[in-house]
């Protein structure tokens, strides 16, 4: 992969790609006010499935899948499962139930559900929390394409692709673009598909599906180069395997702004079937990523290339590597790259906006000036903003780990901490202000501790792995919060009568 | 005004009314077809690898894919689609059902009226 000089074909594709969203977003502002939307339009449950999807696709998607894959084989798979099993959990738990609520976000829902202006506090700041993660991972995935892009280095890139995100926000609020969440989904698939679908073909594999084609690259990789992919637990246990995929699963359900998605949809009979039309869609880029790293192995095999296992950059960028290494032309690529980069500009941009609302209405009016006012608070929203984005552009200056790992932190603190609150709040009404804010602590503590103290205590690091902290970090968490609950006084009868009336239909009686 | 519950709080362990009992029923199967099938892939993975070395796993191939990729990354993201299209379509019929028992309340003749 040609690093150090500008890839113009690429940058092109990539500015035509965002003009396209601009100029569509552009188009359908007019429509907003007959229809339904958060950031984004209202069009039927395939239309709520693509939202979904396109809300969910990131850097961590597009890129970092196939990094580990590269680097981790069938570990990866933990990812695949755990990133399209939380659906489950999220659908028949909680969506139907968030909509009955009626709240907007998750501090909303926990202010409301558990009467506590601390608890909601705390839920912000988690919120918060978990957005300025997420979105390390997504600057990281923007940093290694600019970098390739424009043939710089990491730091420069991180603040290049920082300004881009900023004026991409400000340019877009400035002319009121709307999100056009159907077409942003069906472009992604496309950038995603067609170059894995020119590889495959290349190769003489079955190109069509080149979701199943792929295997024939295993095969060829043991055959000819040795390659062990037939243990798939042997670099790994299956107790590592087990408390990633299901700490990513307890994350989907408790990422806020995958959460948000439920708040707003018109009718509960669409969110539900938005639900699976959205899974679809998302486990259509699932099936396709492994073959990326996969097939990226296969081509540095060929050319006599070995296993790059220190450079967590070029894992990361393997899916452009590797796509580069097996002839694919350059528009392809770019093609690739701009879906990558849409991809992650989208969600940052939506995370960083939730980010600095959470601090404007949760935070600000609460603890900094309880007296202020309306406009106050789109000014507060507007500074924290440029904040976040700073905060976020300097954490990601650190090489904390790979695009996937870091976002898989970011889903170990949502299952720690916002996925045991909804829970008990929704199906246990016993559980008070008390517990739940006991319960976050707690999942605060659980999530960040192996950060802090894993190397000097290897027990804990190895019972709550700071990406598979959820694991056994949710359920001591929900403990927790019903011990804590019961030892103080119940919520008010009104809340209780309201989740079992209104949200789960018992009779009064 | 003080609003105080009549009866002791519903949760999933312990729900009340036939519309909640029968959801959590529903919620249950669907968990545990959730729960078993990501834990039985992988258990059935690892005691191939275990007992029999790579060498039936080399050889185990599905759909072009070795067994274990073909059941973690094919098999279950499709499953779960599966679970939530059962789940939907369930929570549909317990909807219509709900609708048509609300219907046939209100429209209820008066006495003396014909039915």
């Amino acid at each position: 992969m040609a690093y150090g000089m500008i890839q113009l074909v690429p940058i092109a594709i990539v500015a035509g790609m965002f003009a396209l969203f601009i100029l569509s977003g552009l188009r359908s502002r007019s429509g907003q006010s007959s229809e339904y939307g958060f950031s984004g339009s209202y069009t039927g449950r395939v239309g709520i499935g693509a939202g979904i999807a396109s809300n969910w696709m990131s850097a961590a998607s597009f890129l970092g899948l196939a990094g580990i894959f590269y680097l981790k084989g069938y570990f990866g798979m933990a990812y695949v499962v755990g990133w399209t099993g939380g659906y489950v959990l999220l659908l028949v738990l909680m969506a139907t139930q968030i909509r009955r609520f009626g709240k907007f976000t998750a501090p909303d829902f926990v202010g409301f559900r558990y009467e506590s202006d601390t608890a909601r506090t705390l839920a912000a700041v988690i919120s918060i929390i978990i957005s300025v993660i997420y979105c390390v991972a997504q600057f990281r995935g923007i940093a290694l394409l600019v970098s390739w892009l424009f043939g710089i280095a990491y730091f420069p890139a991180v603040i290049i692709g920082t300004s881009l995100v900023v004026s991409h926000v400000v340019v877009s609020g400035a002319l009121g673009v709307v999100r056009n969440q159907k077409l942003q989904y069906f472009v992604l698939i496309i950038t995603f598909i067609l170059p894995l679908m020119l590889l495959t073909r290349k190769l003489g594999y079955f190109w069509i599906l080149p979701q199943f084609g792929y295997g024939a690259a295993i095969s060829e990789l043991q055959q000819q180069f040795g390659f062990n992919w037939s243990e798939p637990f042997a670099s790994t246990s299956l107790f590592e395997w087990l408390a990633l995929c299901f700490t990513l699963m307890f994350g989907t359900a408790g990422l806020p702004h995958v959460l948000s998605r439920f708040y707003m949809v018109p009718g509960i009979r669409d969110a539900r079937w938005g639900v699976v039309w959205g899974l679809f869609f998302i486990a259509l880029i699932y099936w396709s990523a492994p073959a990326y790293g996969v097939l990226a192995r296969l081509f540095e095999a060929r050319n006599g290339l070995a296993l790059n296992t220190g450079s967590a950059d070029a894992a990361d960028m393997i899916a452009l590597s590797g796509a580069g290494l097996g002839g694919a032309p350059l528009w392809a690529l770019g093609l690739l790259a701009a879906g990558g980069m849409s991809a992650a500009f989208s969600i940052t941009a939506g995370l960083l906006m939730n980010g600095s609302a959470s601090f404007s209405f949760d935070i600000y009016p609460r603890l900094i000036r309880p007296n202020a006012s309306e406009q106050d608070k789109v000014y507060a929203a507007k500074a924290f903003f440029l904040v976040l984005a700073a905060v976020v552009m300097t954490l990601t200056f650190q090489p904390w780990g790979m695009i996937a790992e870091i976002a898989a932190f970011a889903f170990a603190l949502a299952g720690n901490t916002i996925f045991p609150a909804f829970l008990l709040g929704i199906w246990w009404p016993r559980a008070n202000a008390t517990g739940v804010i006991c319960g976050m602590l707690t999942g605060l503590v659980i999530s960040f501790t192996p950060l802090f103290i894993g190397d000097s205590l290897p027990v804990i690091a190895h019972l709550f792995p700071l990406t598979s902290s959820a694991f056994l970090g949710a359920p001591l968490v929900i403990i927790v919060m019903i011990v804590a609950s019961l030892l103080t006084a119940p919520p008010s009868a009104a809340i209780r009568l309201f989740v079992s009336r209104d949200v789960h239909d018992c009779p009064e009686n | 005004m003080e609003v105080t519950p009549t009866h002791s709080d519903p949760s999933f362990f312990k729900p009340h009314g036939t519309t909640m009992r029968s959801e959590v029923r529903v919620i249950s199967y669907i968990l545990s077809g959730w729960l078993i099938s990501i834990v039985g892939c992988q258990l059935f993975a690892y005691l191939l690898e275990v007992n029999y070395s790579a060498l039936l796993l080399d050889d185990l191939i599905f759909f072009n894919l070795p067994i274990q990729f073909w059941l973690s990354g094919q098999l279950l993201p499709l499953w779960f689609i599966i679970l939530c299209i059962l789940f939907n379509l369930w929570m549909d019929r317990r909807t219509v059902q709900n609708l048509e028992g609300s219907l046939r309340f209100r429209v209820k003749p008066t006495r003396g009226e014909d039915e």
